[in-house]
């Protein structure tokens, strides 16, 4: 396993108190595999792909618990400048906003090449000439021409190709995606998701993909892991998950989107608000906004149990699972 | 049929390239919209999907007179708003509401959630309720969905999905006709999105409102919407009835952008034809020649660079007189299903 995420927890100490941000995440990404972790804003699926990284910003951040193992190692025993070798140049991460993410007062050259320069010690000439190279692989037409350019100079879409470039230049084992096309048009959105899938299999890297579009995630994943106030509540292989989903949670989120392909009628609206992180309800998270609740669910906090028949590794963390499967 | 609501014809709007600090020349001009023609019919909804940049936003507000046309006329009713003034203006302004995309930055996060609400009533005194203001207010909190004791809290205070529903009971607080609705979900969470959705759609029965939806969503905008737009670079190019567009599209850039829109559905993936476009849309201050999309088209030919396709119902497509009859503007528009049908349950 490239990649596996034991009981992960995180936490923010706040002056209006401690947010538990991730509670106890479990996953795992083979190499040429996509994982796919969905969930909405809040849910922990960014703060636990930056605690992978090792970009989490602490304080105010703290790992209470848990262990990351990356090719067999453990991370987080990892000094500070044991990791910054493996970041960068073992695993990599792409960001939603291009532009924010470049340097707006350096050519893309410049970074590109900086990425050869401190981690391959090339000189400067030839970290330019593998700019260029990898600016034609994530085709950006006349790359001669334009390494000179700057960021703002570049389309929404060629920078986001410019930010695989550079997560793909020291050709990493495991690539961590978040969000890489939510601020993208729908036809940009979609050659860009190419792009990266034909990258992926190139390389046969393992690529964990962070969004809340359960569109892309079909689109493209191996694998799903539907994330709810810091826990993982449903995980399964992508068919199994859209065919018949084994927690409420996962239901809700299909039945409320609206399809392309059908004029709906009123649309499944999962009530409520998702809860605050400083005071997450006692028992299943889900439970004051299910239709399924039972009292049973406002007292245990569900383990992720195991979900058959399955075409892989299925599971929810729902006491009614059977009841949801086959509702 | 009654004459519709809203009829827009020829709208343009430039914003002029200058040079020089003191002796301003124009170089040319961004042409955000460059001829955009539509009509609205009372209590209809007709949503307009477009990539950023199109123009989407700026008819918009044009519709709402935040931003004055270069040319073109808008009719409500009958009469062109973009020549009114003073009171004329004010009465049209009050039935053509708008709903911003950004609850966060469209509400003033110094008033409290009652003043926010109750402001139009102090530019439109005329229709502002005699005597309990706050009750009225209340009740247009209830209306939306929210808590009515809420009317003393701040913006902050509340979460992104209620914030929109307050940015919605302002725009109702004057009764208008017609709202306008720019990209009102698209900052909401899944979850959060579909409450708003209904709400819309449960307002527009019981208000009998009239909505222009823009969204860069296809499948939001088919789920709300009757009739449907689609604009490229400042113009429409295919317009019909949500079944008509989604089902039977004939304009190649439609056929792009419906088969680019990833489907929740991971068996679709492999019997699905996608359709990627080369390259970036092109910048409006410098269109292309004839057809805007013969850049980007696989179907371009000569024809499409020297003359510009009108958006109409096409001369070969009329004789057929079936869905895929309706107005698009491409010289060689011919119907492409691009959504995998709906398998029969």
């Amino acid at each position: 396993m490239l990649l596996e995420v034991r009981d992960l927890h995180v936490e923010f100490r706040t002056r209006d108190g401690v947010a538990k941000a991730v509670n106890g995440v479990n996953y795992s990404v083979d190499a040429g595999e996509t994982l796919a972790v969905l969930g909405e804003s809040g849910s922990g699926k960014s703060v636990t792909a930056q605690t992978v990284m090792g970009i989490l910003d602490m304080p105010p951040g703290r790992i209470t618990a848990g262990e990351i193992l990356f090719q067999g190692k453990d991370l987080l025993k990892l000094k500070e400048e044991e990791r910054r070798k493996i970041r960068g140049a073992e695993m990599a991460m792409i960001f939603q906003d291009a532009l924010s993410s470049l340097n707006p007062v350096l050519s893309v050259g410049d970074q590109l090449g900086e990425m050869f320069t401190v981690h391959r010690g090339m000189s400067k000439k030839d970290a330019r000439a593998k700019a260029v190279e990898l600016m034609d692989h994530v085709r950006i037409p006349a790359a001669k021409e334009r390494v000179k350019q700057y960021p703002h100079q570049f389309s929404g879409g060629m920078r986001q190709r410019i930010m695989i470039a550079m997560a793909l230049a020291l050709e990493p084992a495991l690539i961590i995606a978040d969000e890489p096309t939510t601020a993208l048009d729908v036809t940009v959105q979609a050659q860009v998701m190419d792009l990266l899938a034909e990258l992926q299999r190139e390389y046969n890297m393992g690529l964990i993909l962070i969004t809340h579009d359960l569109g892309v995630v079909a689109d493209v994943a191996d694998r799903i892991a539907v994330m709810y106030a810091g826990r993982i509540v449903e995980s399964a292989p992508v068919h199994d998950i859209y065919k018949a989903p084994a927690h409420p949670y996962t239901r809700g989120l299909l039945d409320s989107i609206p399809r392309l392909d059908q004029k709906g009628q009123e649309l499944y609206a999962i009530k409520g608000l998702p809860p605050s992180l400083m005071h997450i309800p006692k028992g299943c998270a889900f439970h004051p906004r299910c239709p399924m609740a039972q009292d049973v669910c406002r007292t245990d906090e569900p383990p992720l149990y195991e979900v058959t028949p399955s075409d892989g590794e299925r599971g929810s963390a729902c006491h009614f699972w059977r009841e949801c499967l086959h509702g | 049929m009654a004459e519709p609501i809203l009829q827009v014809s020829g709208l343009v709007k430039h914003y002029p390239l200058t040079t020089g600090i003191l002796f301003k020349k124009q170089v040319g001009a961004v042409k955000a919209v460059d001829g955009v023609d539509f009509e609205l019919e009372q209590g209809e909804t007709l949503g307009i999907v477009g990539e950023s940049g199109c123009g989407k936003s700026t008819v918009a507000k044009m519709l709402v007179n935040l931003e004055k046309p270069t040319a073109g006329s808008i009719k409500y009713k009958g009469e062109d708003i973009t020549t009114l003034s003073g009171k004329a203006l004010r009465t049209v302004r009050r039935n053509i509401q708008m709903v911003f995309q950004d609850p966060y930055t469209s509400l003033n996060p110094r008033m409290t959630v009652g003043d926010i609400i109750g402001e139009p009533y102090d530019i439109h005194p005329e229709v502002a309720p005699k005597g309990d203001r706050r009750r009225k207010v209340q009740e247009l909190l209830d209306v939306v969905g929210l808590n009515p004791e809420y009317i003393n809290r701040y913006p902050h205070q509340f979460s992104g999905g209620q914030r929109q529903r307050i940015g919605i009971a302002r725009g109702l607080a004057l009764r208008p006709e017609i709202i306008v609705a720019d990209e009102p979900v698209s900052a909401l969470d899944v979850s959060i999105q579909a409450q708003v959705i209904n709400l819309l759609d449960r307002l527009q029965n019981d208000f009998d409102l009239s909505y222009i939806f823009i969204a860069h969503d296809l499948s939001i905008v088919r789920h709300i919407s009757d009739r449907v737009g689609v604009m490229y670079l400042g113009r429409i190019v295919e317009i019909g009835k949500d079944a008509e567009i989604y089902d039977h599209p004939t304009h190649p850039y439609t056929q792009a952008l419906l088969s680019a829109v990833p489907l929740p559905d991971p068996e679709a993936r492999e019997n699905r034809e996608r359709i990627i476009l080369a390259g970036d849309v092109p910048s409006p201050t410098n269109i292309p020649s004839g057809c805007r999309f013969r850049t980007r088209c696989w179907k371009a030919q000569d024809r499409c660079v020297h003359e510009v396709p009108l958006l109409a119902v096409p001369p070969h497509l009329r004789l057929l007189e079936g869905p895929q009859a309706h107005d698009s503007a491409c010289h060689f528009a011919e119907e492409k299903q691009v959504v995998p049908a709906e398998e029969p349950e």
